[in-house]
């Protein structure tokens, strides 16, 4: 039934094919198993400098970590065993995912440097602007246009938020220097 | 009853219905199930007082299962698993014309299901507390053992992954001051990871950032296809459909609670199962239209899926243990007002403990007169477009866990968490086990080292208790039985 170990070939040809046949995802998979090993191997060698206080009877603070050290890396190897005998993983499905786009790494990325920049922005420029900032930015990389209207949207929707969660709900978020003196934006 | 002279209160009724009213708007959107939507709203009652909190969680919580299976009839492509059962025979009622049909015996068979459970919850809990102060260290350390394996072998669709997301979960729980020492544990020499990584971020980086992010990886693009749903009474269901619908709504209830309350998979198992007898049930004729629009194969499924959300508070409040994500979240929004559930809750904050169960009848009631008329309006939530529905889940994302302690350390960390739950959906493993993993593995720590301490380092003393020895016998039933219901899951759903 199954293909041999280490041929770039699916085992089964279903509709695995498109998943499993890609090498680049068989990579990305051995590198997530060896990622789940490492930090077996880590949790298994920090472990031994917790310091158990003397008063500690039978169970200290070191046995647990153990414990979940030996699952990681244990699972890891099997994991990564899985993947090299050709059995991937099968990824998410959801209703807007399409399973036959290929991965958009750079729309991923763009995604986390929004979200970078948005945390640094805040006490800057103050909530609002920082989350219609995050706003603009994250719907046009998904492919909002025209990308003035986007920033549009998340600009008004920065300062609903500001007005429902920091003057009526009382959440102290920073309203930034420009809207500072507003008092019914203050949490 | 005194719980609903509260809630009956004006302002917590109205509470209830901005939580049911909310719950349903957030559900209501593609690719955000239940937990998302608890995790997502978190931030709404940071600054609430805890009755009115847990009001509106469990207007939330109903109002977000509700409104995930409004998406998975109206819209064409798979949801959460859930409901996924009700996509495939309502799916295709809404593409013959009768949408409108659909929906409705969704919704009713909702709120009798959840009338019914919570009804059962009512006389359940109570019972199963006091049995529950009986339990000593070790039977809850075997309790946790199940919930471990259990949700880390059925909530997903490999058992090594499942594992590995729940392993990463116990060392995400690891982070932080040890309890009972006072030591510190993997902090990396960060002061902020002293008190530990908070839950809501792990959630919310898990749930919405890291959907977010693969979402954005490989989007669906081009316009979204939703399914017209007829207006006026012809379209609604008809005297045949309810003599079709009541039996199976009966059913799903009688299913969906009993399996909600034992750790073995929460809903997904309760639809499946519920689908799988009333096809089994169903005579000659009517089997044939399974998978091409049975009006039973929605009826069911929806009534056994809203019967477990109930069921699963069942173990959730008696014994502080938590079956699925959602439950796990909900625990998280409990211990954020310093409530920990288990035994003595039902004593020590009964007045809390019946406004959330009387909210949850309000709540179903309020479903069903929002819901009905209010068809429409979902769906043009529904198409609110891609780029901006995930841009608006990051942002909300981001206040979440910003708005916790007001340091963007924490949005930091959720970033690398969402970055986290991108891949594992990318290669395919649940993150659920993660979430419960994560709340789960400090309580599991406590109580073995407690039995242990008692036991003076004797480890048979973890399982001669007579309970936790049937705990741990039960693992291996609940296992087979699981995978065993997993394949057939599987083949149902590869046979329609």
């Amino acid at each position: 039934m199954k293909g041999d170990a280490g041929t770039s070939e699916p085992p089964v040809a279903t509709d695995e094919s498109r998943t499993a046949a890609r090498p680049e995802r068989r990579w990305g998979e051995l590198v997530l198993a060896a990622v789940v090993t490492a930090l077996g191997g880590y949790v298994l060698t920090t472990a031994g400098s917790i310091v158990v206080p003397g008063s500690t009877n039978t169970l200290g603070p070191r046995a647990f970590p153990y414990l979940v050290g030996v699952m990681l890396a244990g699972i890891g190897v099997v994991l990564a065993v899985l993947v090299l005998r050709g059995r991937a993983g099968q990824q998410e499905e959801g209703e807007d995912v399409d399973p036959e786009v290929r991965t958009d790494w750079l729309a991923v990325g763009l995604l986390v440097a929004a979200l970078v920049v948005h945390v640094f922005a805040i006490n800057v420029i103050g909530w609002p602007f920082a989350a219609a900032l995050l706003f603009a930015a994250a719907a046009v990389v998904l492919g909002a246009r025209p990308w003035w209207r986007a920033a549009l949207i998340g600009l008004v929707l920065g300062l609903v938020i500001q007005v429902v969660f920091g003057g009526v709900l009382g959440l102290s978020l920073p309203a930034g220097p420009l809207l500072e003196g507003v008092p019914f934006l203050r949490g | 009853m005194d719980g609903f002279t509260t809630v009956l209160d004006p302002v917590y009724l109205l509470y209830a219905l901005f939580g049911v009213f909310v719950g349903t708007a957030v559900g209501v959107l593609p690719g955000i199930g239940p937990a998302m939507t608890i995790a997502l709203l978190l931030p709404l009652t940071y600054s609430m007082e805890p009755t009115a909190a847990i009001i509106v969680f469990a207007g939330i919580y109903y109002g977000g299962m509700y409104g995930g299976s409004t998406t998975s009839i109206l819209l064409n492509t798979p949801g959460e698993s859930a409901s996924i059962v009700t996509a495939l025979e309502g799916n295709k009622m809404a593409r013959a014309g009768r949408g409108a049909a659909a929906l409705a015996t969704a919704a009713i068979g909702s709120f009798v299901a959840g009338s019914l459970a919570t009804v059962a919850l009512t006389f359940v809990a109570p019972f199963v507390a006091r049995l529950a102060v009986q339990l000593g260290e070790p039977d809850y350390f075997a309790l946790m053992v199940v919930a471990f394996v259990t949700v880390s072998a059925l909530l997903g669709s490999s058992v090594p992954r499942g594992l590995a997301s729940l392993s990463l979960g116990l060392f995400l729980g690891l982070v932080g001051t040890d309890t009972l020492t006072g030591q510190q544990r993997f902090t990396f020499g960060v002061p902020n990871l002293a008190d530990g990584i908070d839950v809501v971020v792990v959630a919310v980086g898990l749930f919405a950032v890291g959907e977010a992010l693969y979402v954005g990886s490989r989007m669906r693009h081009g316009p979204v296809e939703v399914i017209p749903v007829e207006k006026g009474r012809r379209a609604w269901m008809k005297r045949d459909d309810w003599r079709r619908s009541w039996k199976p709504w009966l059913r799903g209830a009688a299913i969906g609670f009993p399996v909600g309350t034992i750790p073995a998979g929460g809903a997904d198992v309760a639809t499946f199962l519920s689908y799988a007898a009333e096809r089994r049930l169903a005579g000659k004729e009517r089997r044939k239209q399974f998978g091409r629009g049975a009006i039973e194969g929605v009826a069911g499924p929806e009534a056994a899926n809203n019967a477990a959300a109930s069921g699963v508070l069942v173990p959730l409040l008696t014994l502080g243990l938590p079956t699925t994500a959602t439950a796990a979240i909900i625990l998280v929004a409990f211990q954020s007002y310093a409530i920990q559930p288990g035994p003595l809750l039902l004593v020590n904050e009964s007045a809390l403990v019946w406004a959330l169960v009387a909210s949850l009848y309000i709540g179903n009631v309020m479903l069903l007169v929002l819901n009905l008329p209010l068809v429409g309006m979902w769906v043009k939530v529904l198409r609110i477009p891609r780029h901006h529905l995930y841009a608006g889940i990051l942002l909300f994302g981001a206040l979440g866990s910003y708005a916790l302690n007001f340091s963007p350390v924490d949005v930091l960390l959720l970033v690398l968490v969402g970055l986290a739950g991108f891949l594992m959906r990318r290669y395919g493993y649940p993150v659920a086990p993660m979430v419960v993993g994560m709340i789960l593995g400090p309580m599991a720590e406590d109580r073995l080292r407690r039995s242990l301490a008692i036991s003076q380092g004797d480890l048979s003393y973890l399982v001669t208790s007579p309970f936790a020895a049937a705990a741990y016998a039960a693992i291996a039933v609940v296992l087979v039985a699981g995978l065993w219901l997993r394949r057939r899951e599987r083949t149902t759903g590869a046979r329609v």
